[in-house]
Order: structure tokens, then C-alpha cells, then sequence
């Protein structure tokens, strides 16, 4: 009876795709079958049949790289978890009819059915759950990579003189990263004078202080002075109402007046020529 | 096995290399060694190069904050130079924050620095 | 599979020896200079702590993994006095031996773990564990 029922379902594998097709289209906020070239739709849904029939047979196993390809596509795609769930229950709905309209299934031999089915479906499911969850997770990791990468990077601007903008939330992962970056480059740049820029630093609280006051105090370690510019008035107003001490260190508000001032601290100045 | 720390006399400076790893004993003997060396010389600065130096431990940082302050009383000033990156951070996070220590980046920075401070 | 190599602390001068092994532990395991130096330091100060108030002890440095994490492990332990006072000696500034009093509390900065088990007269086990990032 198995085979009987493999047999029609790879017989009739257009007709399933077709209803599948047909049924994921009127899923709500569905997208990607609306959207998506028709030829593409096509493609992968025949991919996503032939993944779903892979295991049909009791004596063939899932193929995990055909798992992981797929799942791989479908994240790219940005189906959801919930839609992938959606899909899968969608697939075995249109078994079942399929199964009932042939006649293969009826009400003597349902009860038998559903357990083929279950015992089909359910590794099926937990396996593209568990290759989704893997794929996303690598996509999380590599954007934190992406992430750490664009971290911070300290700029020589002028001979002695480097600029560090900072973008983003400072956590205290980052803020070693920034430490260690910021060091690193003081010496190897020479630099005399840097500026940490905290334009783009959305919250200045206790603790991003804390890692600000650290890494002015390190760099005044190995030989150079910190400057921190960039900072808003409303920054002002927190660190104020904070009752953070910035006291010790240069600030200035723009990283031009910055910029001013750290020429001074080099004995040097901008001066305008006159043009002829 | 008793390593000494040379000090270099130049005009009014004495220079100190700070070579390998430093233990308790070397440290203690460097301090005393260096006071005497200026009691001796009348130097008016110091400088200390640590770029070989891969770590400072509270008890080494102590001995050279001790060592500073003491050449302080004696009327002279300390320029440490070369601290590297990894130990500038460890100081840090150990919550060493040598607060009156002048500091410059190389030898020749550290000079400068120091003749600058002695002609003001 | 984890390495474990140990020091015993007697003298001044196996202090040197125990941070000389915790560096080249660190640098086999793949540390960078930072965490190297992070890691060195820690033990110089644990060694020492045992060498000033216990007398004699041991480090042991392990090579460690825990779900496809990498790191290191130092144990410090000896039998000693004992602290009376842990919250004490965890403050920031506090030191009975006229240093800096960063000892305690700045290991654990440096460090990622950090667990203190002290029984007065007994002595006391240090463990600290550094990851790799």
C-alpha cells in the first residue's frame, strides 16, 4: 500500500505542485509567490517537492546537502519559520487530497494513512526546522563578523594627529575591540593627539563613560593625549545629569574645533592664503 | 642570579632601558640603583623606555610609581616611554591608572618631552 | 582533551616561572597579545597573593573547550589563612600588604570568570577562565 501510495504521488508530482503552488499564494502577507517570477516560483517549488518526497521511500534518508541548500535559498528568500511550518503543512494537506481524489485513500484505510503520513512528515519538518535554525543562526554570526568589522578604525589625518569616529551602540565587547584598535593605532601611526568622535554614538550613559574614560586613560599610557569630540548637546545634558566627570579630558563639541585644538596641542595652526 | 639595570648618563638625563621581564628582585635593586645613580650624578630628568616589556603587574607598577615619586623628591622628572598597547589595557583593567606620570610614545618623543618640561 | 601544567609557588621566583608558563599556554592556544598580557597578568598577581599571604601553593594552568568554545583555565589554590573577608578583598583599593590593592578585583576585570572558594585556616582555590573570542 506504501508503494501505491509513493507511486501516485510521483506520478502526479505537477498536480501537487500546482495545488501547493495554488494554496501558499493565498497564505496572508505571503510575498515571495506574488512577487517572484514565475520561473523561479517554479523552480523552487519543484526543489522544495523534491525535498519533501526525498525520504518517502522508508529505505532512503534525507539528503542534507540537498536540506542545507534549500533552507539556505529560503532564509536568502526571507521566508519566516512560521511560512516554512505553513509550507510543509500545505504540502501534506494537498497529499491527503490528492491521495482521497485517486481513490488510494478512503475511510477504511484513513487511520493507516495518517500514520504513513505523520511518520513521513515529522522527521521531514524537524529536519528543515532545525536546518533553517542553523542557517540562521550562521547569517546572525556573520553579520555580527560584519559588524565587529566596521567597528572602529583610527584615521591619521595630520602627522600626529588621528581621528577614531565611533558609530553605533558601545557594548562592552566593542568598547575592548575600540580599546585595542585605538592603542594599536596610536603607536603604530605615531600619533600625538586623538580624537575619539562620538557623533554617532546614539546614548552616552555610565558605562559607554566608563569605556571612554578607559581608553583615554590607556592612551595616555603609551604617550599620546585623548580628545573627545562630537558631543551633542543632549549628550551634554546626560553626562551632566549623570554625574559623570569627563573633567580630565579635552572635549569640544564639533571635531572641527577639535581638530583646532589638537594643531594647537602640536604647535601648528591652519592659516588661509590669499589667492592671487 | 642577580640582574642589574643599566642606567645611562646623558648631560643631565639618565636614560633606562627597560630590557627583559622584570621580577621582584631586579625591581627593587633597579629602584635603589636609580636613586643612588642620581644622588651621585645630580641628573635633572629620567627617562624609562618599557617597549620590550610585554606585561606590568600590580607590584611591578608600584615599584615604578614608587620610584617616580622618589625621583620627584629628589627634584627631578620621569618620562616612561614605549608602554605598549596590551599593557597600557592591562594596566587599565587592573584599575592602575598612574595618574602623574608623564608619558611619550618612543625614546626620542620622551626626550623631547623631557627637555621641554625642564626649560619651562 | 585538556593540558594541565602547574607551578608550585615558594619562592619570588616561581612567581616569574608561573606567568612564564600562563604566556606561552595563552600564545599555544591562539590568544592574541592583548589577552596574552591579560592572562599573564592575572597570574602574576594570583602567584603572588599565594607567595605574600599563604606561603606556598600552586598554580595550574589548563587548556580548556566547553560547546566549541576555546580557552584557559588557572586554578590558584593553596593552604593558607584563608580569606576572612571576601567582599573586602574584592574592593576596589583594599590591600593588607602595602601594594596597590588592585589584585583581587583587577584579576577579575582582566579575566572572563573568576570564582573564589575561601575557608578561614583551610585555605583558599582561585579558579579564572579566559575565552577565546
Amino acid at each position: 500500500m506504501n508503494k501505491l501510495m509513493v507511486d501516485s504521488i510521483n506520478q502526479n508530482m505537477d498536480e501537487i505542485i500546482e495545488c501547493w503552488i495554488a494554496q501558499m499564494k493565498e497564505e496572508k502577507g505571503e510575498r515571495f509567490f506574488h512577487f517572484m517570477p514565475e520561473h523561479l516560483v517554479e523552480k523552487t517549488s519543484r526543489e522544495f517537492a523534491e525535498l519533501m518526497t526525498s525520504n518517502i521511500m522508508e529505505t532512503t534518508a534525507i539528503d542534507s546537502d540537498k536540506l542545507n541548500d534549500f533552507t539556505e535559498k529560503i532564509v536568502r528568500f526571507g521566508w519566516s519559520i512560521k511560512f516554512v511550518n505553513k509550507a510543509i503543512d500545505n504540502f501534506s494537506f494537498v497529499v491527503f487530497g490528492l491521495l482521497e481524489k485517486k481513490g488510494i485513500m478512503n475511510d477504511s484505510n484513513l487511520r493507516q494513512f495518517v500514520e504513513t503520513i505523520t511518520r513521513w512528515i515529522s522527521p521531514l519538518r524537524e529536519s528543515i526546522i532545525d536546518a533553517y535554525s542553523a542557517e540562521w543562526e550562521r547569517t546572525v554570526s556573520l553579520q555580527k563578523i560584519a559588524l565587529q568589522e566596521l567597528s572602529a578604525s583610527l584615521i591619521p589625518v595630520f602627522d600626529k594627529i588621528s581621528v577614531m569616529p565611533l558609530v553605533g551602540t558601545i557594548d562592552t565587547e566593542r568598547a575592548k575591540l575600540i580599546m585595542e584598535n585605538l592603542l594599536e593605532g596610536v603607536v603604530s601611526q605615531r600619533a600625538e593627539v586623538v580624537l575619539l568622535d562620538i557623533t554617532g554614538v546614539p546614548v552616552v550613559d555610565t558605562m559607554v563613560a566608563h569605556h571612554i574614560i578607559q581608553a583615554a586613560d590607556a592612551v595616555r599610557l603609551v604617550g599620546a593625549k585623548c580628545m573627545l569630540v562630537g558631543i551633542r548637546p543632549e549628550i551634554a545634558q546626560t553626562i551632566v545629569a549623570l554625574g559623570i566627570n569627563l573633567h580630565d579630558f579635552t572635549t569640544k563639541s564639533t571635531l572641527q574645533k577639535g581638530m583646532q585644538a589638537a594643531l594647537a596641542m602640536t604647535n601648528r595652526e591652519i592659516v588661509e592664503v590669499d589667492g592671487e | 642570579m642577580k640582574t642589574r639595570i643599566p642606567i645611562l648618563k646623558l648631560n643631565d638625563v639618565l636614560i633606562v632601558s627597560i630590557q627583559w621581564e622584570l621580577d621582584d628582585q631586579t625591581a627593587i635593586q633597579f629602584q635603589e640603583d636609580l636613586l643612588t645613580k642620581m644622588h651621585e650624578t645630580s641628573a635633572l630628568g629620567v627617562v624609562i623606555d618599557l617597549t620590550p616589556i610585554d606585561f606590568i603587574d600590580s607590584f611591578i607598577a608600584k615599584v615604578l610609581g614608587d620610584v617616580i615619586n622618589m625621583t620627584g623628591l629628589m627634584g627631578a622628572k620621569v618620562v616612561i616611554t614605549g608602554i605598549q598597547p596590551a599593557v597600557a589595557i592591562t594596566l587599565i583593567e587592573l584599575g592602575i591608572r598612574m595618574e602623574n606620570v608623564m608619558t611619550a610614545l618612543d625614546l626620542e618623543n620622551g626626550l623631547d618631552k623631557l627637555y621641554k618640561e625642564l626649560e619651562a | 582533551m585538556s593540558y594541565r601544567s602547574s607551578v608550585e609557588i615558594y619562592t619570588e621566583w616561581d612567581i616569574v616561572a608561573a606567568r612564564q608558563l600562563g604566556r606561552n599556554e595563552a600564545k599555544k592556544t591562539g590568544f592574541g597579545t592583548v589577552d596574552q598580557a591579560r592572562i599573564t597578568t592575572a597570574i602574576s598577581e594570583l602567584a603572588r597573593n599565594i607567595y605574600l599571604y599563604a606561603g606556598k601553593g600552586k598554580i595550574e594552568i589548563e587548556r580548556i573547550s566547553e560547546n566549541g568554545a576555546f580557552g584557559i583555565k588557572i586554578i590558584a589554590s593553596d593552604e593558607g589563612p584563608g580569606i576572612s573577608d571576601l567582599r573586602k578583598v574584592m574592593e576596589d583599593g583594599y590591600s593588607t600588604s602595602g601594594g596597590l590593592g588592585a589584585g583581587m578585583p583587577g584579576v577579575k576585570r582582566l579575566m572572563d570568570e573568576f570564582k573564589v572558594v575561601s575557608e578561614p585556616g583551610v585555605g583558599t582555590t582561585i579558579t579564572a577562565k579566559k575565552w577565546l573570542h
